[in-house]
């Protein structure tokens, strides 16, 4: 079942974003730095679209492939979900 | 006739007895004509479009696909586009199946490409391919038809038609006409070959598919009940070949749904496999790697793969790891060992050339890496690299003939030995697309007896390096500069200029794009920079350049190289030597300014260094 969009922080998301990428990128969570950009770790956009599918199955949240690079961060990434997040949960309520 | 001892019939056979009444068949239109007629209300596509959710299956029946195509058909008909090429711009979905088999009505020639606002593709492309096929109409959806409209008005070429095919108000399916066609008449133009800068269109004619849907039904198998089911592009030859257009020569069916789909989620894929009872499909080796790291043990758990026959491996090299844990990770959830199928192929041959015999497992066989270089293969040794090829089947002598060949005296090579793999057959297409001289070349090339002798000619050079042995035939390398990702041929010249645009302090034509292979392919990218035009520091630059590769390219670009001017290597006419930068990066012999580099590619880069000199090297 799809996670609640709220109760989120940076630190979570981290974790949960470090672990993803880290996948896709066939390295270790340790090695992904959150404050340096993914493409220095040769994100492509077939792990750009993983990152989009696992975010739409956990938190049933549509999120645009282009965000990826958009928010080139881990760091970036989490603030960005947070704050898509509670616009989401703001319109919905 | 006389049996070669290094092509071999392929077994089971079971379509044999078939194989007459098909091929009274003298083109693809009257094969579609023939099957909708006789198969009405049967589902002939299902289309799984993309939700979070899951959404509502779309179903195509026969009578529905013939009823489309005839409107279609008769649209291009009075548009005047029988006889002339038509491009296909569209979402993968059955509004693509509609315009292709309308293009097969209308005797239209079908030229598929990729729809440019999709995926990070651009206009240049299909540009290009637009002017090389000299398309009179474009067929696409309603969504897209206002940006392709507005792209045609920019490039001036308001004389050519667009047609949005799901608007019902065009094309009147009363009016269409059976075209008078031949065998040798064109079906469609595959633009899978050449940079973006100069695409080249394979030709198809009815004969060579015709030839090739049969040599894959006498690969693969399959019957009326076969169900293929996939995931690749539509105009992509392993999707628009082996995914449509084979159930439609078998009289079957085949469930589908978007790349976009698979790469967002990939259970969805098997658990289509299941859902639908798939027998027959596949990809390129990376779709069985992403499941394999992206399919969750729950995932796993609902998963039913029993129906799956033939799991189509090819279009990338094919690893013998990624067979063997895909086999033991899938095995709880029906996979058979046997049901994978390591194939080769190419547009240029319509697709399909050797594939593993049916019901037998792939045949895996391990060599010394330093004699494989040398173009022999001998058992590994101790102690010494060793590498694991995996074989990509065998050659049905009905279909092929397949010989390999020292691609600089043009000898044939004895059974055991590398070469250049050479194709003959009806499959292989006429040429490219307005390309008589490279046809010369690369469509009628002749075998040599060494004695200034050769024999009648007609062989396709592949490019493609490879061995027969036993039967079998193992794809050991590539001649061309070509790098293959996940199953797209991309050419280094377009990635380079690409790589140049990124920034002014990127010198103009004075980079160097190859692949280096662990268990994996990845992308070397050796850029010369001038330091005074810098204007951030060379990490900002490295960076630009690797998320506009791995954008627009859809590769992951995780190495880099920034070198000062005069590291690049060309030969004196200023061609850029990439075989030879290659050889140089993997002894360590380029010293960049700023390198980011994978593990993975640093170790190797690391032990090649290390290891002793091979002697005479």
């Amino acid at each position: 079942m799809p996670a609640s969009l709220t109760g989120h922080t940076r630190e979570s998301l981290t974790t949960w974003l470090t672990e993803r990428i880290a996948l896709y990128l066939k390295r270790q969570p340790s090695e992904i730095d959150a404050a340096v950009p993914l493409a220095e770790y040769g994100l492509d956009s077939v792990a750009a679209f993983g990152l989009c599918g696992d975010i739409e199955e956990d938190f049933d949240f549509v999120l645009e492939p282009t965000a990826a690079w958009d928010y080139p961060t881990v760091h970036a990434l989490a603030d960005h979900l947070i704050a898509e997040f509670a616009a989401a949960e703001g319109g919905a309520s | 006739m006389s049996e070669k001892t290094n092509v071999r019939r392929c077994a089971g056979g079971s379509s044999k007895g078939q194989g007459t009444t098909l091929t009274a068949f003298r083109t693809f239109t009257e094969l579609v004509l023939a099957r909708t007629d006789a198969l009405g209300s049967k589902d002939a596509f299902i289309f799984l479009p993309d939700d979070a959710k899951g959404s509502a299956p779309q179903h195509l029946t026969y009578r529905q696909l013939d009823q489309e195509a005839r409107r279609i058909g008769a649209w291009l008909q009075q548009n005047g586009a029988a006889g002339h090429q038509v491009l296909l711009l569209f979402p993968s979905g059955l509004e693509f199946v509609k315009g292709f088999i309308g293009c097969l009505y209308a005797g239209a020639v079908a030229v598929p490409a990729p729809l440019p606002t999709e995926q990070g593709n651009h206009f240049t492309r299909v540009s290009g391919i637009l002017r090389d096929a000299e398309a009179r109409a474009v067929l696409t959806d309603s969504d897209n038809a206002p940006d392709i409209t507005a792209w045609l008005a920019a490039e001036n070429m308001t004389d050519v038609r667009c047609l949005a095919t799901d608007a019902p108000d065009h094309g009147d399916a009363a009016a269409w006409t059976a075209p008078a066609l031949t065998p040798q008449d064109l079906a469609f133009l595959q633009y899978t070959s050449g940079s973006t800068s100069d695409p080249k269109g394979v030709m198809v004619s009815h004969r060579n598919l015709l030839a090739n849907e049969q040599a894959i039904k006498n690969s693969a198998g399959g019957d009326s009940h076969t169900r293929y089911g996939g995931w690749l592009p539509f105009y992509h030859d392993m999707g628009l070949i082996g995914h449509i257009l084979q159930p439609l020569f078998l009289g079957g069916s085949a469930a589908l749904m978007s790349p976009v789909s698979f790469l967002k989620r990939p259970h969805r894929w098997l658990q289509m496999i299941g859902d639908h009872k798939v027998t027959i499909g596949g990809g390129p080796n990376f779709a069985y790697d992403l499941c394999l790291r992206r399919v969750t043990d729950e995932q796993l758990a609902t998963l039913d793969l029993s129906s799956w026959r033939v799991a189509c491996n090819g279009a990338e090299p094919v690893r013998a790891e990624t067979i063997r844990a895909f086999t033991e990770r899938f095995a709880p959830a029906g996979f058979r060992p046997e049901t994978f199928f390591p194939c080769y192929g190419m547009a240029e041959t319509t697709l399909l050339v050797s594939g593993t015999p049916q019901a037998s497992r792939p045949v895996i066989l391990g060599v010394d890496s330093e004699a494989l270089e040398a173009g022999e293969l001998a058992d590994p040794r101790e102690d010494a690299p060793s590498r694991t090829l995996v074989s990509s089947g065998v050659v049905n002598a009905d279909d092929f003939d397949v010989r390999i060949v020292d691609a600089e005296t043009f000898k044939e090579r004895e059974e055991g030995t590398v070469g250049e793999i050479w194709v003959r057959g009806e499959s292989v297409a006429g040429g490219y697309w307005k390309r008589p001289l490279t046809n010369k070349e690369i469509f009628d090339a002749a075998i040599s007896n060494g004695k200034g002798g050769q024999d009648a000619g007609g062989w396709l050079r592949t490019g493609d390096l490879g061995v027969l042995e036993d039967g079998q035939l193992y794809v050991t390398g590539r001649l061309k500069e070509l790098v293959i990702f996940a199953g797209r041929n991309l050419y280094p010249q377009d990635i380079e200029r690409a790589v140049q645009g990124t920034d002014k302090a990127l010198g103009i034509g004075a980079g160097s794009v190859f692949a280096v292979e662990t268990d994996r392919e990845h992308l070397i990218i050796v850029q010369e920079v001038r330091t005074s035009k810098v204007t951030t520091d060379l990490r900002t630059l490295a960076t630009g350049v690797q998320a506009f590769v791995g954008r627009e390219f859809n590769i992951p670009a995780g190495n880099v190289l920034l070198v000062r001017p005069g590291t690049i290597r060309k030969t004196t006419s200023g061609k850029i030597q990439r075989t030879l930068m290659k050889q140089l990066f993997l002894k360590g012999q380029i010293t960049p300014l700023y390198e980011v580099l994978e593990p993975a590619v640093r170790e190797l880069v690391a032990d090649a260094i290390d290891r002793p000199l091979v002697p005479g090297a």
